[in-house]
């Protein structure tokens, strides 16, 4: 039943370039982009409970890195982008080697100070990367193949969601979370499955943030940078539910919906509405729309 | 050149000490780390410059209403919103605190336009020798050295001091002995922001006052605490000096867009090299 219906949706989406007007698929490529950051951020935050408040970090990586190459060596862009997703696994490699080690809060501030230092270096190499005055992407219009490659994107963080929360390397990450001393004391390699998972995180924002930079024909610090990306994405995924697999799919169409429809019109309060859903959801549901119903009608784990 | 630059950064350095040890206080009693704790400071900054405007009220007097004023916010940010996340998971305090800073920064955006703002009082600078200091920045530095030295000799010297120690050092141990440990939680709290406001009180003489002026803090003086060891107050005190030492240092040789991420370089580095902190603090 379910099985049907979720590729019939697949197939609607494949033909919606066919149809939609300019608008719906510009709309449906960002949505892709938010299910991919959010469904990466889960990966590492909400299975292993590191919470990662810098990875925007990836996605800025990404973004320049694919910027750089088409700007500069002329690169088609779905190979810069893949390159992204290359830079920002180096990126992770790098940062993750060392930081990993931390545990709760400094993990999350480490993180965070990461990708301010990320911004201030962009910033600061002009000549690669343009400064603060940004990186002029050559003009192409191509938001129907960047709509499919985006899409593809989400779909396949997705399906890795679904391969690790049903595997066993899965498990030893959500014991990571419960109690680390325990999964240690139980033989787990604790260091070397919270890197794999943050690898694992880092590689879809940074392809998604190349595709975001040829979407936008147009990078600065600031706009790949912004903590506010971070944050929006961890409340999707704790507004549909962390640690599981289609949750944060639910938190990133619900949030981003609700964004474009009502946000929109409000734009002075904005911030302030942002800020009311952050405190009503950590306070009021904390697990999450499938949490709560997972817990209330006894669904399977592996949701 | 370089004795003043070390003097500037001992100036700069005891109200980062003031304002971390607010953030320190709650993140030691409760193992929250407060994000809003910048727009707290903003909002202190806020009183002091309507207080001058309206009344003319000198805003060194105006102490006396930001402090008490913001320990109320605090208080209520502590009923109402943190004290339920005390015992959750670190994401749900660090989201929470999140959403009410950007919630605050927006009223304040909303209530007082983004316009900079300035309190014209005190300019010009001290001579000293070779020395020039503004007059501004020493007033704030005698200020705050008077108030973490009253709030220091609090949680020395009273019961309640006392109890706030005794609840950051074990809180069953403490309810055990009869601490009421949500008073203690709501207190702590309200002392935390006032100490952020009377750092915003000290800095709306000295810089442009605007609603995203606070963020800035909240970063630095989480700095601070882990300098200093998180949960060692006096460790605050060292990790302040210390930090404004560095950054005037560094602005000699650092471009001021470069400056800024002196701050984040070195919490990064100590967290790795030692998460302790310099003085011994609780271990991580």
């Amino acid at each position: 039943m379910l099985l049907p219906a979720f590729c019939l949706l697949l197939i609607a989406l494949a033909v919606y370039p066919l149809k939609g007007t300019g608008y719906g698929v510009r709309f449906m490529l960002q949505l892709f982009m938010w299910i991919a950051l959010a469904q990466s951020w889960n990966l590492i935050s909400g299975l292993t409970g590191y919470v990662s408040f810098g990875h925007i970090a990836f996605f800025g990586m990404g973004a320049y890195t694919a910027g750089i190459l088409i700007v500069k060596l002329g690169w088609p862009w779905l190979w810069a982008s893949l390159a992204g997703g290359v830079g920002a696994f180096v990126l992770a490699l790098v940062i993750g080697w060392p930081c990993l080690r931390l545990k709760g809060p400094y993990f999350a501030i480490a993180m965070l100070g990461l990708n301010e230092v990320l911004r201030v270096a962009v910033s600061y190499f002009e000549g690669l990367t343009g400064g603060g005055s940004g990186l002029s992407l050559p003009a192409l219009y191509a938001s129907v193949p960047i709509y499919y490659a985006m899409g593809l994107v989400a779909l396949a963080v997705t399906a890795l969601a679904y391969v690790i929360v049903t595997s066993r390397f899965g498990l030893r990450l959500m014991t990571i979370r419960e109690d680390e001393v325990a999964a240690e004391a139980m033989g787990i390699d604790t260091f070397r499955y919270k890197l794999y998972a943050f690898l694992l995180s880092a590689v879809g924002p940074g392809i998604v943030g190349g595709l975001a930079a040829r979407d936008q024909s147009y990078i600065e610090p600031i706009s790949v940078f912004p903590l506010i990306m971070t944050i929006t994405m961890i409340v999707m995924v704790l507004f549909g539910g962390k640690g599981t697999i289609w949750g944060p799919v639910l938190g990133a169409v619900l949030l981003f919906t609700l964004q474009e429809m009502i946000w929109a019109r409000f734009i002075y309060v904005h911030q302030l509405l942002f800020g009311a859903i952050i405190v009503a959801v950590v306070l009021l549901m904390p697990r999450g729309i499938l949490g709560v119903l997972q817990q209330k009608y006894n669904l399977p784990r592996t949701i | 050149m370089l004795g003043q630059v070390v003097i500037s950064g001992l100036l700069a350095g005891a109200l980062y000490a003031m304002v971390a040890l607010g953030l320190g206080l709650i993140f030691g009693v409760m193992r929250v780390l407060n994000v809003s704790h910048g727009p707290l400071l903003m909002l202190g900054a806020y009183t002091t410059f309507w207080l001058f405007q309206w009344l003319g009220l000198n805003p060194y007097l105006s102490l006396v209403v930001s402090m008490p004023l913001l320990f109320l916010v605090g208080v209520v940010l502590q009923r109402f919103f943190v004290g339920r996340v005390v015992d959750a998971p670190e994401l749900s305090s660090l989201l929470l605190t999140f959403g009410i800073s950007i919630a605050l920064v927006n009223l304040a955006q909303l209530a007082f336009t983004a316009d900079l703002r300035s309190v014209e009082y005190l300019t010009g600078s001290f001579l000293l020798g070779p020395f020039a200091f503004s007059k501004s920045r020493v007033i704030a530095c005698l200020f705050a050295i008077v108030i973490t030295a009253g709030a220091f000799l609090f949680l020395k010297m009273t019961r309640l001091g006392k109890a706030i120690r005794a609840v950051s050092q074990s809180r069953e141990v403490a309810q055990v002995c009869g601490v009421d440990v949500g008073r203690i939680h709501m207190i702590a709290f309200g002392i935390g922001s006032a100490l952020a406001a009377a750092g915003g009180t000290l800095v709306a003489v000295m810089v442009a006052i605007q609603p995203e002026m606070g963020q800035v803090y909240t970063f630095k003086s989480f700095l601070v605490i882990v300098l200093g060891g998180a949960g060692n107050y006096p460790g605050a005190l060292l990790g302040g000096l210390l930090l404004g030492l560095i950054e005037q240092v560094s602005s000699l040789f650092l471009t001021t867009q470069v400056n800024e991420a002196v701050a984040y370089v070195l919490l990064v580095l100590v967290l790795l090299v030692r998460p302790t902190g310099l003085l011994k603090g609780r271990a991580q």
